[in-house]
């Protein structure tokens, strides 16, 4: 009798995969730390790391109260945008009409950059919330729906003639083998999408708010107060690090059949 | 485990488990089946042999309900074949299991399908896995399967529902030629215990003398049954059995057809 197949990855090639970007990160900040000081660079053109961080500590209060907002609007753009991408893929999946006349356009447009669209939903949506999401929504929708299509159409052809051998029902066929098969790129167009998200929510930010780390950043530009906008960027930066992992996570348990794959499409 | 599937009842007397008449097929323009007729008892071992490329596949799929002809009938059991058929399993050359489901959730996919009942089935389902010896796999994910296990379970898989007519295209030809022969003697081994009808598609004369009670050879396309040999060799076969002379004497008339054929 045959062996089963040895598809252990190796443990060694996992650490080494941790410790080798954690090292050279901490001797880019060391660096960056000593040539401030050596040079007496002032904090206004560049803070040190250890300066960023006292601010961070220091102004904890009013980054916080910038982060939740945009934060919320960044899940909520970004949650919109699965549940718009997945449904809209699954009209250019089973619907011809859409799949000859939409799906091509929305290929198309992903060449647009949709940031640009920001001073137009001003105009229509007014400078508020809606117009912040809208924008997180459509630059983050078009990654997801086009990872979304792939995943749906890559069943293979054997696949589907196993399905339709043992009488599987279409929609047997897309709960049991479509969709779980799709899942893989499912994941990887919610990880282009959540950094587009924020991305979205940053410019309309910029555009037109009161409140947000956006806000606060350009707020910070216009005071010269490098630190704090260095403390804003990291915030955001260490947010979107967070909401990148969990996407991962949950990858790691929904698509526990095959390790994490970069089978993404790029948009923006 | 009931031997005779409710579905292989013999039909009124000299009803053939398979009857094919005059079937044909083209693709476009290319005649991939000129004219193929056959008849294949309740319980028999048959086998196409033939060349790549020379049809038997086309065939296969026709029988199994995933092709149409382009003319003939084919007849499980009297009834005409117009589309996949709950007492037909099927094995194709890749395992095909689904990557996300146990092996054990493989194998029951076709009760899934069929809407039996998984409680009632999941007993066959095991039972099958042992006699396939990889019930210590049933909880595994087929990616921790060899190529033979996985194949074993889509052996498995097809036969969960209890079909009476198992149609296997090539289904060993991914594998090395010892995990084949293995495979072979395992195959007649659960062939024993069900005694299913058995379609086997094969490009090898040794595997297609080996298994079968009869080898049909197709020649070059456009395909037509050109010769029909019946393997007298004693049941239960082993490996040791290859070495024979009587073995030979058969894979030799089966050479001779292929090459009048193709050569
Ligand atoms: N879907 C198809 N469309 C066009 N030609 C096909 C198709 N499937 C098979 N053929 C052709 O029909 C012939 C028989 O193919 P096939 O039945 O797969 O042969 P085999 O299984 O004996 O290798 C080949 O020449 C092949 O190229
Ligand atoms: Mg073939």
């Amino acid at each position: 009798m045959a062996e089963p197949s040895s598809s252990r990855r190796a443990g060694s090639a996992g650490t080494a995969a941790v410790v080798w970007p954690v090292a050279v990160t901490v001797g880019l900040l060391a660096g960056w730390e000593l040539i401030v000081r050596a040079l007496g660079v002032r904090p206004i053109i560049l803070p040190a790391p250890s300066e960023i961080v006292r601010v961070m500590i220091a102004r904890h209060e009013v980054l916080l109260d910038n982060l939740w907002p945009s934060l919320t609007l960044t899940v909520l753009g970004f949650l919109l945008s699965v549940v718009g991408g997945v449904a809209v893929a699954l009209l250019i999946t089973y619907s011809r009409i859409f799949r000859l006349g939409f799906y091509p356009i929305i290929v198309v447009s992903q060449v647009v950059p949709k940031v640009s669209i920001a001073p137009l939903f001003i105009v229509w949506f007014g400078t508020g919330l809606v117009s912040n999401l809208m924008l997180a929504f459509l630059v983050a929708f078009f990654p997801m729906t086009i990872n979304a299509v792939m995943g749906f159409g890559s069943t293979d052809g054997d696949i589907q003639k196993m399905a339709r051998a043992f009488m599987g029902s279409p929609a047997q066929i897309f709960w049991k083998i479509r969709l779980p098969n799709a899942m893989p790129h499912i994941f990887a167009g919610m990880k282009i999408s959540i950094t587009l998200a924020i991305i979205g929510v940053i410019v309309s930010e910029f555009v037109a708010s009161q409140e947000g780390i956006g806000y606060l950043i350009k707020l910070s530009s216009g005071l010269l107060d490098t630190p704090l906008m260095m403390a804003a960027i990291t915030v955001l930066s260490l947010a979107g690090l967070a909401l990148y992992g969990l996407i991962a996570l949950a990858e790691r348990r929904a698509v526990y059949w095959q390790p994490p794959a970069d089978v993404g499409a790029g948009g923006g | 485990m009931a031997d005779a599937p409710a579905d292989a009842r013999p039909g009124p007397a000299g009803t053939p488990a398979l009857a094919i008449r005059d079937v044909r097929k083209l693709y476009g323009d290319l005649e991939a089946i000129r004219s193929v007729s056959l008849d294949v008892a309740d319980g028999e071992f048959v086998s196409l042999l033939g060349p790549s490329g020379c049809g038997k596949s086309t065939l296969l799929m026709i029988v199994a309900g995933l092709g149409r002809a382009s003319g003939g009938t084919v007849a499980i059991h009297g009834e005409p074949v117009t589309g996949p058929r709950r007492d037909t399993g099927v094995v194709f050359q890749s395992p095909v299991l689904l990557p996300w489901r146990s092996v054990l959730d493989n194998v029951l996919l076709p009760i899934e399908f069929q809407g039996l009942s998984r409680q009632t089935y999941e007993p066959r389902a095991r039972d099958l896995l042992r006699m396939a010896r990889i019930d210590q796999f049933a909880d595994a994910l087929p990616h921790q399967l060899s190529g033979g296990m996985k194949q074993r379970a889509a052996i498995c898989r097809a036969l969960v529902h209890e079909p009476g007519l198992l149609l296997m295209d090539e289904p060993f030809s991914a594998l090395d030629a010892i995990t084949r022969d293995e495979m072979g003697v395992e195959l007649l081994r659960l062939w024993q215990t069900f005694r299913k009808t058995v379609v086997f598609v094969t490009h090898s004369i040794r595997e297609a003398a080996f298994l079968s009670d009869r080898v049909l050879v197709m020649g070059r396309r456009p395909a037509t049954i050109v010769e029909e040999v019946a393997i007298d060799l004693p049941r239960p076969r082993q490996i040791a059995m290859t070495e024979d002379e009587a073995f030979n004497r058969h894979v030799r008339r089966l050479r001779r057809a292929i090459e009048a054929n193709h050569g």
